[in-house]
């Protein structure tokens, strides 16, 4: 899969973070990273033990990572699960599903590349 | 790693909770850089004590766990890093309040998320050059006032010399007065507040200070250098010294109003006042005398008892102080007796300092 393709199936914006990154290669390298990144999982985790606090960090955490790496979709769910929880709110279980899904996206397409 | 280099890499630390944001900023600055990572403010702030001023950027996320990056700035206010140490702040917050409390906490520059290679590189090196040029102006200024400091002082020194020179001292005088009224002035307001002055003013008094026994030049040799006893009239015609100096400093044709002059007159006229009114030439007591050549005189007084004279032995450091702390060379100012008695501890060490800095 090319990493234009891959943009397109996880609604990124490819050419916007190619005018950042410069080059194919370091957006494939910091892609590859994504994976091991532990906000998704510390957020998971924060919202069973109904941390608020630790909650918004991560969440704020995925943002910033998904906004980086231009990963749009991602990056535009966890910025309004953010927000939710910086006014001290753990009520994101609208949220929650389709969050969970673009970032499960995101991760096998990551595989594909 | 152990390759040779002209200058040693500028050193950049990156603070950011996320181990991928980390690595993405390191790479989008190039491999110019030795970059070092914290992944919390708290190491933020260790690793920041730690290197000090050989940090040349701190690019600073703010929302982190433990402590976050406002904290770290006010850390870096409180300790007074951020003036030796520019800070880029990293963040997707972009509300003008937000950007505003970065500011006013001291960061130089903001960095809006997503990153983008130009802008990080392009701010990054902006800032370490104005910091680089800044830090190297102010060694070339603080070199420059320094070594000027430092040669007028000494051709004060080398030139008052010459009078006691004349009076077969070749030892430290000059520059042991100095010290040593440097070190009471430096004291005695804590012993009495409305003795409180301004460093400046301190330096100036220390530096006139080696004028004190100009009137000297006007004395002659046979009576300086006299080993017996002086008669009444000889002893008259030394101690004019203190009222003729302070007549040559008068009769300066120009800066008649510096604060220098002014002091150095007070000085030759009234080293050899005393607090009760048995010195001379005016017979002064108490703060009639002027600070300065209250001080002045107490340094004097312990210099000449702990040197030889032609007239006399070297008296011992503790000696000395107790014969002044007695009133044996006549009565001080109870405020300033209480300043000797708490440098006379260090007194000797410093003096001894002093006189390796040759000025």
């Amino acid at each position: 899969m090319t990493l234009e393709n891959f943009y397109e199936i996880i609604g990124g914006d490819y050419a916007g973070t190619k005018s950042r990154f410069l080059t194919d290669e370091r957006i494939a390298r910091f892609t590859a990273k994504f994976p091991a990144d532990e906000s998704f999982s510390n957020l998971e985790k924060a919202i069973a033990e109904n941390n608020v606090e630790e909650a918004f960090r991560a969440a704020h955490t995925l943002k910033g990572v998904a906004g980086n790496l231009g990963f749009t979709a991602l990056f535009e769910i966890s910025q309004t699960v953010t927000e939710i929880l910086r006014g001290g709110s753990l009520d994101i279980s609208a949220h929650m599903p389709e969050l969970k899904r673009l970032y499960t996206l995101t991760v096998e397409n990551i595989a594909k590349l | 790693m152990t390759e040779n280099r002209k200058a040693p890499r500028q050193k950049i630390l990156i603070v950011d909770d996320s181990e991928l944001n980390r690595s993405i900023l390191a790479d989008m600055l190039g491999g110019d850089f030795d970059v070092i990572e914290a992944s919390n403010g708290r190491e933020a702030v260790e690793l920041i004590s730690l290197y000090g001023g050989k940090l040349s950027l701190v690019l600073l996320d703010i929302v982190m766990p433990q402590m976050d990056g406002f904290e770290v700035l006010a850390k870096m206010k409180e300790k007074k890093w951020i003036q030796d140490i520019p800070v880029i702040i990293i963040s997707s917050e972009n509300t003008s309040q937000f950007i505003e409390r970065a500011y006013e906490l001291g960061a130089t520059d903001y960095i809006q998320r997503p990153f983008d290679t130009n802008v990080v590189r392009r701010r990054s090196l902006n800032t370490i050059m104005l910091y680089g040029k800044q830090k190297e102006l102010k060694g070339l200024i603080e070199e420059s006032v320094y070594r000027r400091e430092r040669e007028q002082s000494l051709m004060i020194n080398i030139l008052s010399h010459i009078i006691e020179f004349r009076d077969g001292d070749s030892g430290n005088h000059i520059t042991n007065v100095r010290k040593v009224s440097e070190m009471l002035l430096n004291t005695l307001a804590k012993y009495n507040a409305k003795y409180l002055l301004p460093q400046y003013e301190i330096s100036l008094i220390a530096l006139a200070s080696a004028l004190h026994d100009i009137g000297k030049i006007t004395l002659d040799a046979d009576y300086l250098n006299k080993p017996e006893k002086l008669g009444k009239k000889e002893l008259e015609t030394v101690r004019a010294h203190s009222l003729r100096g302070a007549e040559m400093i008068k009769k300066l044709p120009y800066a008649s109003n510096e604060p220098l002059v002014q002091r150095a007159y007070e000085i030759c006229r009234w080293h050899h006042e005393r607090w009760d009114g048995s010195g001379y030439p005016d017979g002064l007591t108490g703060d009639e005398i002027p600070v300065s050549a209250q001080v002045v005189g107490l340094a004097d007084a312990y210099d000449t008892l702990t040197n030889k004279r032609v007239y006399k032995e070297a008296v011992p450091h503790s000696k000395a102080v107790e014969m002044i702390l007695n009133g044996e060379c006549g009565a001080f100012n109870p405020d300033l007796l209480e300043a000797f008695k708490s440098v006379a501890g260090t007194l000797q060490t410093n003096l001894r300092l002093s006189s390796l800095e040759d000025i």
